[in-house]
């Protein structure tokens, strides 16, 4: 995946208040840390940070770019968003170096039809993988064409690309095929022990009636 | 319907639960592909899940699967009409689910996108706030 060139402005005041006058202005803060340097505090603008996370999700690397014409790539760390708008609130960059191998997590991607009346669990959604820094695969394949009730994908049964390699246990189970269920099955589902449910209705009725006497 | 077993030691009676902030976890699809993610806090009674639950599975009929991510584990207590204050706090009357904006409420696996949209659409509906059909990938509105 390509590296994003990204300017970065220092920051200056920290704290809410501080990072809260950041997103007014259409910025990010972000902090940047890794290699044993000392942590720096930064703003990234918010749209173009938004546009690369949403194209390379967190294999995305970037190239941090400063004031002073030096730059720096990093890796998104840890992302912090709003749950309800959806924005970013906080990014941590973890730096890396050209030619570096990294451990990072990155998205499964199911191929193909599972057979018929069949429900595929996706139990993973990620796969930790070692691999260049600067040459992330953006997401990996797994394949569930034809595979029928009680079939698993593991990791190890997913195709690396050349230079990839996992870092994952093999046996982790990324994908469980089951029987779909049934139209009597998903109207049970809710209805587990009526008879318990009943009993605590009338202890509670019990009580209130001994409370209002 | 869902609620607790035997709620805790001092808990069968208290306070109204705070309904300020945005929620802290459980804001992302984790189990399957489709989720119901709330946009107001609201306190979801133990009925509004089970119809909104039943209104899924009677939509989607079969070969899907839903996943209910909130317990309702608060009980809101009620004095009997007509009587006189004092006397003590009333008797639990419902069960709810304490939510805050940004929870996710229920989880849907189907194979047909449509149809799970509609699911979902029609549970939304006994809901008692605002709410919106999120991917695993990232919210949509």
């Amino acid at each position: 995946m390509s590296e994003v060139r990204i300017s970065a402005e220092p920051r200056t005041e920290f704290g809410k208040g501080g990072a809260r006058r950041t997103r007014r202005a259409g910025k990010v803060p972000a902090v940047l840390y890794g290699h044993g340097e000392k942590p720096k505090h930064i703003a990234l603008p918010a749209r173009d940070l938004a546009a690369a996370i949403r194209h390379g999700g967190m294999t995305q690397v970037f190239d941090i770019a400063f004031a002073d014409g030096s730059s720096t790539l990093a890796l998104p760390k840890a992302i912090q968003r709003d749950p309800v708008k959806d924005t970013f609130e906080h990014v941590d960059l973890l730096i890396v170096r050209r030619g570096e191998r990294v451990t990072v997590d990155v998205p499964v991607v199911l191929v193909g039809e599972a057979a018929r009346d069949t429900l595929v669990m996706h139990e993973h959604e990620t796969l930790s993988v070692i691999a260049d820094a600067t040459r992330l695969p953006d997401h990996l394949d797994a394949s569930i064409e034809g595979l029928g009730a009680g079939s698993h994908v593991t990791a190890g049964d997913v195709k690396l690309p050349d230079g990839v390699e996992l870092a994952a246990e093999p046996e982790m189970v990324l994908v469980v095929v089951t029987a779909a269920p049934t139209a009597e099955q998903l109207a049970a589902e809710g209805g587990e022990a009526p008879s318990v449910e009943a009993e605590q209705v009338a202890e509670t009725e019990g009580q209130a009636s001994a409370e209002a006497a | 319907m869902l609620m607790p077993r035997k709620p805790p030691k001092g808990f069968r009676k208290p306070h109204h639960p705070d309904r300020h902030g945005a929620a802290k976890g459980g804001t992302r699809v984790a189990f399957g592909e489709f989720g119901i993610q709330a946009l107001e806090p609201a306190y979801v009674t133990n009925r509004q899940i089970e119809a909104a639950r039943i209104a899924m599975n009677r939509h989607i009929r079969r070969g899907g699967k839903v996943w209910i991510t909130i317990f309702p584990d608060q009980a809101i207590t009620k004095k009997p009409a007509e009587t006189r204050m004092g006397s003590g706090k009333g008797s639990p009357e419902w069960w709810v689910a304490n939510i805050k904006p940004g929870r996710i409420l229920f989880e849907m696996s189907f194979p047909n996108e449509a149809i799970a949209r509609e699911a979902l659409r029609r549970a939304i509906h006994k809901l008692p706030m605002k709410c919106r059909i999120v991917t695993r990938e990232g919210a949509e509105g």
